[in-house]
C-alpha cells in the first residue's frame, strides 16, 4: 500500500526490492503498513527475505535503518561494509511511502519526510504490544531519529486533525479511572502539533486545528493558548523564547503503569504511529506503579508550561534546618524580667544566655553545617542587633487562631499607581518604597528622623572615642521624614532592606540593581548582569549575598563585593518572577511565569526542587521561619503549600479571587498572611495546615496528594481595605503585622 | 462594537476601533482608555520605522519599488536591534554550568564595607576640577568670579589659561573620562592665591574645600554645588566676564 517514490529507486543500485505486502498479516509485526515500501510494481516477492517478518530482534530494525541512512547519503562504500558485516541479506530496502495509512501519499513534496517517517515507524514499532517495552526501541533509535526527523515533516499535515480526534475518540472510550491521567496527553500534544505545522509553514491547517481542538483543552491553559493562537507564522515563533523552550524542553507527564500500556497498546496497534513519534519526541511519561491518579489530584498538580516534576528531580536532599544562632550574652538588665530568670529568685543581676537560640547542642540532621557556604561574621553592631532582637522576642505575642495579630496598614497616598515595591526593615524602623518613575523613597516609621552622615571634613571634627560616636557621625542639618534615590532609569521592581539596615538594594526595568548606602543616602554600586528587566531581588538574612531574577530566566547569586554573579540559577522555562532566600541562607526559591517553583542550591547552583501546581505567574513566596515549609501565591488567587524535605504539596488555600502579590510568616510560624490585589488580607492558620505532616508517612513515591479541602477552616479572617491593593505584608518581632498598599481608587 | 461607540459624542477612528478589537481578541478587558492611544502611536512609531527602512533597502538595491522583501529585511534588522530577546536556554544552562563550578569565595573578615572595586562602583566623583592661572599684573582689579561650564568638556576649553603649555596638555585632558555616564561639569574656580600652578588637584587651593558637589547623583541633571568663594575683588559687573576673559587671552 505504500507508494513508490521513483526517484529513490532510481538511485539505489540494488535491484532487488524486496516487497512487504503491507497487509494484516504483518501487522502485528510491524504495526503498521506506513513501515514499508514496495517496490515498483510488478516486482517479485521475494518471499525469502522477508527478514523482519518473523520477530527480528530489534538490533536488525536499527541495522537497517542505518543502512538506509548510509544509502541515502550516498555512503555506498560504508554501506556495503556494514551491510557485509552486519550479515544483512543482499536487498536492499527501499523506504519510501507515505507516513499514514492508506493515504497513497507519495507527492514528491513529503520525500525527505517520508523516508524519515518510515524508517521511523520501522524502528519504532519493534515487537508486539506487550513483549517488549517500546520505550527501548526509543532509546534504540536516537541517533537515527535525532538525524532523519529533525522536528521535520513527519506526515501529512491535513491528517493532524485526523490523528487527533482519533486519539480523543480513543481516550474518550477508556475506563474511567485511566481517562483522568490519559487526558493529560491532550495539551501537550495539541501545543507540539500545532507548533509543528507551524514551523513547517502550513499555515491554514494550523489555523484550522487550532480552532478545532483548542477549546477542549483545560481552562487553566487558557492564557497559554491565547499566546499561541497570535503565533501563526514561523517568523512569530523566532522571538518568542519561552516557546522555543517549550519544543526542547520535554513536558513532563505522570501516569501510571496500567494506563500507560493502554495507551502504548492503541497507538502501536493504529497506522498511524505520527501521535506517538510526537509523544516520543516531545513528553517525558514517568511511569510509577500504584492505582491511577483521580481527576482532582492531576488538576491540584498540573498546570506548568514543563508539565510535572520528575520523581527524580526532588529526591536530592534538602538542608531546611536552621543554622544554630551564635552564643550571646545578654547584658545585665534592671527590667522585671523576674520570669525568665533562671534562678528563680527576683532581681538577681545575673547575665542571660540567648533564649531563642536552640538549646540542643548537637547538630540538628536537617541543618546545613555553618561552614557550608561562607558567611560573614558577626560585627559588634550585629552583636548589638542580636541583644535587641532576643529583647524584642521575648515580648513576643503568641498568635493563634483565638489570638490574631492587629494589622496596621501603610497606605501610600497620591502614588498615581506607580507603587511597584515595597520593603520594610526587619526591626520595623524604615520602610522603603520603588515606584514606576524609577525613584526610591525611604521614609522612617519612628519619629526619629533619617539623617545623612557628615561630610568628611566635619568627620575629622568629632570626638572619635567618644560612646555615642554613631550619632555625632550624623549630619542633624540633612534630617528629615523622607529621603528619595533617585539612579535608576525605569520602574523599580523590587527592593531590599539588608539585615544591618545600612545598605538597599533595588532592581528595575533597565536591567540593572543598585545598591544604595543608607548612611550617605547615594548609590553605591549598579550591578549589571541582567541585560532585561529585573523583576525581585532580595539580601540573604545574613546580609552580603543578594540574589535577582528577571525577564532573562535566570536568577543570580551576588555578592556586594563583586561585580559579577556568584551563581547563575538557569532552568526556569520563562521570567523569574520572585525570588527568597531560604533562613539558612543555603537555598534560594525562585517563582516563575511558567508556573513553577524551584528550590535552587547555593553551593552548587544545582535545583533541588521543581514544584507544579499552580496555575498563573508565581508573584509571592514565603518560607516558614522553621525552613521546613514554603508557602507560595500566584495570579491564579490560590496560596499552595509545599513541604520542602519530602518534595510535595501539603495544602492549598484558596479565597482570595484575584492575583496574591505577599506572603508572610508570622515569627513563629503559627500564622500566614496573605495580601492580594483584591483589597483584602487574609490570615490562614498555618500551625494547624502543617499539623498533621509531622508525621513522616508520605507516598513520595506516586506523588499521590490528598489535599484537604479545608481552606474555610484554616482561614481565620479577611480584612478588607479601602481599594487599596496589597503589595507587602511584614510582621513586626513583636507579631504586630503591617501591611502596605498603593491608595488606588 | 458600534453600538458601544454610539454613546460617544464623536465616532472614534477606525484605528482605534481596531485597536480595541484587537485587545479584546488578546484577552485584555480593562485598560484605561490612554491605553488605545500609546498602542497607536506606538503602531504607527513601528510601522513607519519598518517601511523607512525599507525604501533605504530598496533604494540600495537600486529597485524602483519597495517590495516584501525588503520589507523582511528591515523587520529582522529592526528585531534585531530593537526587539532583542533573552538568550536561549542551552546557552544559559552553558553559563550557568560554568559560574557553578567556581566555589564560593571566601569572606575576609574585618574589610569595612563590602563594595566591588573602585571602578565598578559609583563612587567616584565625577567631576574634575581645573584651576585657573591668572597673572597678578592683569587680573588686578578684575573679578574672580567662579564660573560653571557645562557640557562636553571635549570641546575647546574655555578656561583662560595663561602661557604655560602643561597647562593646556592638563585641560586637554579633561576630556578622558574620569568616571561613568553622566555629565561631566567643569567647575573652574579661580584660586585666591595668584600663584600659577599647573596642577589642577583641589588639594592646592583652599578655596575649594567648600565645594560640596554630589558625585553620585549620576545621571542627574541636578549638582548641588556650594562654593564658598571668597571673591577677591567682591565689587564688580558680571557682565564684563566674558570680556576678561577675552583679554586674558590677549595677554597671553
Amino acid at each position: 500500500m505504500a507508494a513508490v517514490q521513483g526517484s529513490i529507486v532510481d538511485a539505489k543500485d540494488e535491484a532487488d526490492i524486496k516487497t512487504e505486502p503491507a497487509t494484516d498479516g504483518f501487522g502485528n509485526n510491524h504495526a503498521n503498513d506506513a513501515g514499508v515500501l514496495s517496490a515498483s510494481p510488478g516486482s517479485s516477492a521475494a518471499a525469502g527475505n522477508n527478514k523482519p517478518a518473523a520477530g527480528a530482534p530489534e538490533d536488525q530494525q536499527t541495522l537497517l535503518a542505518v543502512l538506509q541512512f548510509l544509502r541515502k547519503n550516498k555512503l555506498s562504500e560504508s554501506a556495503e561494509i556494514l551491510r557485509r558485516e552486519a550479515g544483512l541479506p543482499e536487498e536492499a530496502l527501499d523506504p519510501k511511502g507515505a507516513d499514514s495509512a492508506g493515504s497513497g501519499l507519495g507527492s514528491g513534496a513529503d520525500v525527505d519526510g517520508g523516508d524519515a517517517s518510515a524508517l521511523l515507524s520501522r524502528v519504532t514499532v519493534s515487537a508486539p504490544g506487550g513483549a517488549k517495552a517500546p520505550t527501548k526501541a526509543g532509546e534504540d533509535q536516537p541517533d537515527v531519529n535525532v538525524v532523519l526527523s529533525a522536528y521535520s515533516q513527519q506526515g501529512d499535515p491535513a491528517l493532524y486533525e485526523v490523528y487527533y480526534s482519533g486519539l480523543k475518540k480513543f481516550i474518550e472510550s477508556v475506563l474511567d479511572c485511566h481517562r483522568a491521567e490519559l487526558s493529560q496527553v491532550f495539551y501537550p500534544l495539541f501545543v507540539h502539533m500545532y507548533l509543528e505545522l507551524v514551523y513547517n509553514n502550513h499555515e491554514g491547517e494550523a489555523k484550522a486545528f487550532f480552532e478545532k481542538f483548542s477549546g477542549d483543552q483545560e481552562c487553566y491553559y487558557e492564557e497559554d493558548l491565547r499566546i499561541l493562537s497570535s503565533l501563526t507564522k514561523k517568523e512569530h515563533m523566532r522571538g518568542n523564547e519561552t516557546l522555543l523552550d517549550f519544543r526542547t524542553s520535554k513536558f513532563v507527564l505522570r501516569i501510571s503503569r496500567d494506563s500507560y500500556q493502554l495507551l502504548k497498546r492503541h497507538l502501536q496497534e493504529r497506522q498511524n504511529n505520527q501521535i506517538w513519534n510526537i509523544i516520543q519526541e516531545h513528553l517525558y511519561i514517568d511511569i510509577f506503579d500504584g492505582m491511577p491518579r483521580s481527576k482532582s489530584q492531576i488538576d491540584a498538580m498540573s498546570g506548568s508550561l514543563a508539565g510535572e516534576a520528575k520523581r527524580e528531580a526532588n529526591k536530592a536532599k534538602v538542608y531546611y534546618g536552621l543554622l544554630k544562632e551564635p552564643e550571646i550574652e545578654l547584658p545585665l538588665d534592671d527590667e522585671d524580667e523576674e520570669a525568665e530568670n533562671e534562678e528563680g529568685k527576683p532581681k538577681k543581676k545575673k547575665p542571660k544566655k540567648d533564649s531563642t537560640g536552640s538549646k540542643s547542642k548537637k547538630q540538628d540532621p536537617n541543618a546545613p553545617s555553618q561552614t557550608r557556604i561562607p558567611l560573614p561574621e558577626l560585627k559588634d553592631s550585629d552583636k548589638l542587633d542580636k541583644i535587641m532582637y532576643m529583647k524584642e522576642s521575648t515580648k513576643r505575642i503568641r498568635l493563634g487562631p483565638d489570638n490574631l495579630p492587629s494589622i496596621c496598614f501603610y497606605t501610600f497616598l497620591n502614588a498615581y499607581q506607580g507603587l511597584t515595591a515595597v520593603d520594610v526593615t526587619d526591626d520595623s524602623s524604615l520602610i522603603a518604597g520603588g515606584f514606576a518613575d524609577s525613584t526610591v523613597r525611604v521614609w522612617s516609621v519612628t519619629p526619629k528622623k533619617l539623617r545623612k552622615v557628615k561630610t568628611a571634613a566635619d568627620l575629622n571634627l568629632i570626638d572619635k572615642e567618644s560612646d555615642d560616636v554613631l550619632e555625632r557621625i550624623m549630619d542633624d542639618k540633612t534630617a528629615s521624614e523622607s529621603k528619595c534615590l533617585y539612579g535608576h532609569s525605569g520602574p523599580v521592581y523590587g527592593i531590599s532592606f539588608s539585615p544591618d539596615r545600612n545598605y538597599l538594594l533595588s532592581c528595575s526595568e533597565d536591567g540593572t540593581v543598585r545598591l544604595w548606602s543608607l548612611l550617605t543616602f547615594t548609590c553605591l554600586v549598579g550591578y549589571k548582569g541582567h541585560n532585561y528587566p529585573v523583576w525581585d531581588t532580595q539580601f540573604s538574612p545574613y546580609g552580603y549575598y543578594f540574589i535577582s531574577g528577571g525577564h532573562d530566566r535566570v536568577a543570580r547569586l551576588w555578592a556586594t563585593d563583586h561585580h559579577q554573579p556568584l551563581r547563575i540559577f538557569a532552568g526556569h522555562l520563562a521570567d523569574v518572577t520572585c525570588t527568597r532566600f531560604h533562613p539558612n541562607a543555603n537555598y534560594v526559591a525562585t517563582g516563575s511565569s511558567d508556573r513553577t517553583i524551584r528550590l535552587w542550591d547555593v553551593l552548587t547552583g544545582n535545583c533541588v526542587r521543581i514544584f507544579t501546581g499552580h496555575k498563573g505567574p508565581i508573584h509571592a513566596l514565603a518560607f516558614s521561619p522553621n525552613g521546613k515549609f514554603l508557602a507560595s501565591g500566584a495570579t491564579d488567587g490560590r496560596v499552595l503549600l509545599w513541604d520542602i524535605g519530602h518534595g510535595l504539596m501539603v495544602g492549598e488555600l484558596k479565597g482570595h479571587t484575584e492575583c496574591i502579590y505577599s506572603l508572610r510568616f508570622s515569627r513563629d510560624g503559627e500564622i500566614l498572611g496573605s495580601g492580594s490585589m483584591d483589597n483584602t488580607v487574609r490570615l490562614w492558620d498555618a500551625t494547624k495546615a502543617f499539623d498533621d505532616l509531622e508525621t513522616d508517612d508520605f507516598t513520595a513515591a506516586t506523588g499521590h496528594i490528598h489535599l484537604q479541602d479545608n481552606s474555610q477552616e484554616l482561614l481565620l479572617g479577611t480584612y478588607m481595605t479601602k481599594s487599596t491593593p496589597v503589595v507587602h505584608l511584614h510582621f513586626t518581632r513583636r507579631n504586630l503585622l503591617l501591611a502596605a498598599g498603593a491608595y488606588n481608587p | 462594537a458600534a453600538s458601544a461607540k454610539m454613546s460617544a459624542p464623536k465616532t472614534i477612528p477606525k484605528d482605534a476601533q481596531v485597536m480595541i478589537q484587537i485587545l479584546k481578541d488578546m484577552g485584555v478587558t480593562e485598560y484605561e482608555p490612554r491605553v488605545i492611544n500609546q498602542m497607536l502611536e506606538f503602531t504607527y512609531r513601528y510601522v513607519t520605522t519598518i517601511i523607512e527602512d525599507a525604501k533605504i533597502y530598496a533604494s540600495h538595491a537600486k529597485k524602483s519599488a519597495v517590495d516584501a522583501d525588503d520589507i523582511k529585511l528591515a523587520i529582522q534588522c529592526r528585531m534585531d536591534q530593537s526587539f532583542t530577546s533573552p538568550p536561549p536556554r542551552d546557552f544559559l544552562l552553558e553559563a550557568a554550568r560554568q559560574k557553578n563550578q567556581t566555589p564560593l569565595p571566601l569572606i575576609k573578615p574585618y574589610t569595612g564595607p563590602r563594595l566591588p572595586p573602585d571602578r565598578y562602583c559609583l563612587t567616584a566623583p565625577n567631576y574634575r576640577l581645573k584651576s585657573i592661572q591668572k597673572k597678578v599684573s592683569s587680573s588686578a582689579g578684575r573679578i574672580s568670579v567662579p564660573r560653571l561650564s557645562v557640557g562636553a568638556v571635549s570641546s575647546r576649553p574655555t578656561t583662560p589659561t595663561l602661557g604655560t603649555p602643561s597647562v593646556q596638555s592638563v585641560s586637554s585632558k579633561v576630556g578622558t573620562p574620569v568616571s561613568l555616564t553622566g555629565q561631566r561639569f567643569t567647575v573652574q574656580i579661580p584660586p585666591p592665591s595668584q600663584t600659577a600652578t599647573t596642577k589642577t588637584t583641589t588639594a592646592a587651593s583652599p578655596a575649594v574645600s567648600n565645594v560640596l558637589i554630589n558625585p553620585s547623583l549620576i545621571g542627574s541633571k541636578n549638582i548641588l554645588i556650594t562654593t564658598n568663594m571668597v571673591a577677591q575683588n567682591a565689587g564688580g559687573d558680571g557682565l564684563k566676564r566674558k570680556l576678561e576673559d577675552d583679554d586674558d587671552y590677549d595677554t597671553l
